[in-house]
């Protein structure tokens, strides 16, 4: 953490001669095990329980339909992942409904949680819908897009930026809020003025607020998204789910749910990236 | 400068040209609302305060006796309720680049490097600055600070009392002619708060700026100072400027040593204590 104001602590002998503050070191054996060996770790955990999976559903303990075998599960997700698989379509469709859901959301929520941060007039304005709309849960609204969409994209659409933009709102809000006075003390007498504040206090300090309010969004838009999909129509993983289900192809069923898990976490980790590169003194106690 | 609100008070300080007032405090009363209890509480009373043009003032007082607010007053943060505050003849209507300010718990800005945070003294000001001027200026504070080397790095990997150093190099990057000072070191610890008072005192020498100083330690204020304000607890009051007449450099000879020091000490705490003995005691250890 604060390599650049101490010099490093080392046992003598350890590294080159001791002439400055600073000096390098070789990486041995147990540096490289520390450092990469959490990913091996890991890598040998999964191995192990796909073997195991494996083992129990070839000794047929549970019902074949129940749990397929995981080699059959690969090779279904493998099959339908090539050019022309019968997954790889309905990924496609998903993730072109959930990135415009989230678009919408973002572009939506952002601005709405900012200026209810800084207005208290916005605020008593917006929060009873918000507070209202994020306290019910979104799939009881389902029926409802349904009867007034039709079993079309845009129910889908509308029930992703719904279940989306509710954290963002409230996270921005959160971010405008909770800014530090001493910040904008010091903004005040530097000579910034009422939109220099919120250029070169509030908006850098709200940013990662920003940012983890999509975080939640995202997470939020995908239940909303495999939500829709199972409700209607006839595309998208949420769909396939279903279709997998009531043909009694449980390794499909178990590819799509894998698949959605690699999607979901992609989106977070991806997320996660852009925060700490957006604020890396979020992860110090400042 | 001759009605000084005090009896302690003596005659000017030695230095020539130090005679002009810079900031003009009179009849001075300031307070806030509290809402809820829908109260207005009177924080600071008929305050008479005159300070010279290259004063070093400390102002020490009980927690809560309005401290705080006096500074906020000078910066132009807070309108007094009564009376007037003047900085070179005008007065007060908001913040200026004749005052800049450094604050007890830094307030840096978490997502600016060490050069940007300077930078940001310098960002709402109108300069007639080059590029390259503004670099160098920014360069010049931060080696007078001694964080030359750290530019490229953010507080959050500082130590509090360099945190401080940065603090100290974006006020003084305005060149700013009052350079107030919200207890700028009450959350450095002993050692490193030692050696960075020698260092502001260092610094002062070198620009030549008025200061107005806020601090709970009377050791810190006696150190420091031209003249120490003693305010009494809320509402708060000047009970006494004590002028402090040891020689400077203060920081090139055992100042603790002296004969002078500890009758100075004695004479502050005897003030204080009468006031809050709680309070007072705290920032002492």
């Amino acid at each position: 953490m604060s390599a650049t104001v101490e010099p490093k602590t080392v046992a003598p002998g350890d590294g080159g001669p001791l002439n400055g503050p600073e000096r390098t070191f070789r990486y041995s054996p147990i540096n490289y095990l520390r450092r990469y060996g959490a990913a091996g770790l890991v890598l040998l955990n999964l191995t192990c329980f796909f073997i195991l999976w494996e083992l129990f559903a070839r000794a047929e303990v549970v019902s074949p339909l129940f749990l397929p075998r995981a080699s059959d599960m690969f090779r279904t997700l493998f099959e339908g992942l090539s050019p022309g698989g019968i997954i790889l379509q309905h990924v496609f469709y998903s993730m072109r409904m959930f990135s415009i859901g989230m678009l919408a959301a973002a572009a939506v929520g952002i601005p709405i949680g900012l200026l209810m941060g800084a207005s208290k007039v916005m605020d008593s304005i917006f929060s009873p819908y918000v507070w209202a709309m994020a306290a019910l849960p979104r799939v009881a609204l389902m029926p409802l897009l349904i009867l007034i969409l039709g079993f079309s994209d845009s129910a889908k659409f509308t029930l992703i930026f719904l279940s989306a933009i509710f954290p963002i709102i409230i996270n921005c809000m959160a971010g405008v809020k909770t800014v530090d006075q001493s910040l904008v003390r010091a903004g005040q007498v530097f000579g910034a003025s009422k939109t220099d504040l919120y250029r070169k206090v509030i908006f850098p300090f709200t940013l990662p607020f920003i940012i983890s309010g999509v975080n939640q969004g995202m997470t939020r838009g995908l239940v909303g998204l495999v939500i829709a999909e199972i409700f209607g129509g006839n595309k998208g993983l949420g769909y396939l789910t279903t279709r997998a289900a009531q043909s009694f192809n449980p390794a499909l069923l178990y590819a799509v749910l894998l698949v959605l898990v690699v999607f979901s976490l992609g989106f977070v980790q991806i997320v996660k990236i852009i925060e700490t590169k957006a604020a890396p003194w979020r992860n110090y106690g400042s | 400068m001759t009605n000084m609100p005090s009896p302690a008070t003596r005659s000017a300080t030695s230095a020539a040209g130090r005679n002009d007032v810079v900031i003009d405090a009179r009849d001075l009363v300031v307070g806030y609302r509290k809402l809820r209890e829908k109260i207005e509480l009177t924080a600071l009373r008929d305050v008479n305060l005159q300070i010279r043009r290259g004063e070093f003032i400390c102002i020490v007082g009980p927690s809560g006796c309005g401290k705080t607010t006096f500074i906020n007053v000078v910066a132009g943060l807070v309108k007094p309720w009564q009376g007037t505050m003047h900085v070179n003849g005008t007065p007060v209507k908001g913040p200026g680049p004749d005052r800049a300010m450094v604050f007890q718990d830094y307030a840096l800005m978490p997502w600016r490097t060490v050069q940007e945070n300077v930078e940001f003294g310098l960002e709402f000001v109108k300069h007639d600055l080059s590029k390259q001027q503004l670099a160098d200026r920014v360069a010049h504070y931060l080696d007078l600070v001694g964080l030359k080397g750290f530019e490229k790095s953010f507080p959050y990997e500082l130590s509090g009392g360099m945190k401080q150093r940065v603090g100290i190099a974006r006020a003084l990057v305005c060149e700013p002619e009052i350079l107030l000072a919200d207890e700028p070191f009450g959350a450095v610890d002993a050692m490193t708060r030692e050696g960075m008072q020698a260092e502001l005192e260092r610094i002062i020498a070198e620009t030549g700026q008025t200061v107005v100083l806020i601090t709970h330690s009377i050791d810190e204020a006696i150190t420091l100072a031209d003249r120490v304000v003693v305010v009494s607890h809320r509402p708060g009051r000047i009970r006494e400027v004590v002028e402090v007449d040891l020689p400077r450099p203060r920081f090139e000879y055992d100042i603790k040593a002296n004969e002078r020091y500890h009758e100075l000490r004695e004479h502050v705490w005897d003030l204080l204590k009468g006031e809050a003995f709680g309070a007072a005691t705290e920032g002492e250890a």
